[in-house]
């Protein structure tokens, strides 16, 4: 896969960097560092730990290139350090504890129907009409901020980066069956929430 | 199996990448065609992530590209 530089395959490149070839190297940061920065940003909720993270997880995958193998993609490779360099740095931020969304999963009667009626569930849908773009950026990060910490890396890599699930399963090491798990609360969370926001009520 | 609301909730993510039996996924389909607050609450549930995804979207300043090429640059040499 190649994404802008030079022509050749990012695995080639790697293949070179790890060789201690460091222009190939620099061809591979230009061409993921905007993608690197924007994982950081969503899995730490700010710009300034982002970029902290950006450089942490270049100068990892330089030092582990020779653990990187053809067979895998090198992106899929590079998203699990970026991805595991944030949750790291986001284990030495000393954060206060939040409330959890819990309160945003849909609710049901004794005969499973939901209680909100339609109209109340799609309020969602005119979000961005009803709320201004930065009001609705901020609460965005703060309400993601929120999410269990297992659900907020898969959410994060599936929905916000648009990968796979074959691939958020590899990158984070764990079954299919457990990122859909995962996805699919941090959506109902979430999705409860932007709800909510529509209709002033978060 | 008869779907009712709530259970076609805990499925929705399954039905959508195609992971259901057949089935499961023609009786949850059955549920929402007939069920006017699931068909509202799937389309929600569709839209949330795009809006998110919109909403989250970062640049990376050019001053920092910059710095973390400089930075690298003299930790690779």
């Amino acid at each position: 896969m190649t994404a802008g530089g030079s022509g050749e395959d990012d695995e080639a490149l790697a293949m070179r960097a790890a060789q201690g070839d460091a222009p190939a190297f620099e061809i591979l940061v230009r061409r993921y560092q905007s993608r690197v920065f924007g994982l950081a940003c969503r899995l730490t909720g700010s710009e300034s730990d982002a970029s902290d993270v950006l450089q942490d997880a270049f100068l990892q995958a330089y030092r582990h290139l020779g653990s990187f193998r053809r067979e895998s993609r090198f992106s899929t490779w590079l998203y699990r350090i970026a991805t595991n360099a944030a949750l790291m740095h986001r284990r030495t931020l000393a954060r206060r504890p939040t409330d959890p969304l819990d309160e945003y999963l849909p609710e049901f009667d004794d005969a499973g129907i939901h209680r909100a009626t339609p109209a109340e569930l799609q309020v969602m849908n005119r979000v961005e009409e009803l709320i201004d773009r930065q009001t609705l950026a901020d609460r965005a990060r703060r309400a993601i901020d929120r999410l269990p910490d297992a659900c907020r890396a898969a959410f994060v890599l599936r929905d916000l980066e648009d990968l796979s699930t074959a691939e958020v399963a590899d990158i984070l090491g764990i079954e299919l069956a457990t990122v859909r798990q995962r996805v699919h609360r941090a959506r109902l969370m979430l999705r409860g929430y932007l709800n909510a926001l529509a209709g002033g009520r978060a | 199996m008869t779907a009712n609301c709530e259970s076609g909730v805990s499925l929705l993510m399954e039905y959508l990448e195609g992971a259901l039996a057949p089935d499961v996924s023609a009786s949850l389909e059955e549920h929402v065609a007939r069920c006017e607050r699931c068909a509202a609450f799937v389309e929600s549930y569709r839209r949330a992530p795009a809006i998110l995804r919109a909403a989250t979207d970062a640049q990376l300043p050019p001053d920092l590209a910059q710095a973390l090429q400089k930075w690298l640059r003299a930790r690779l040499s």
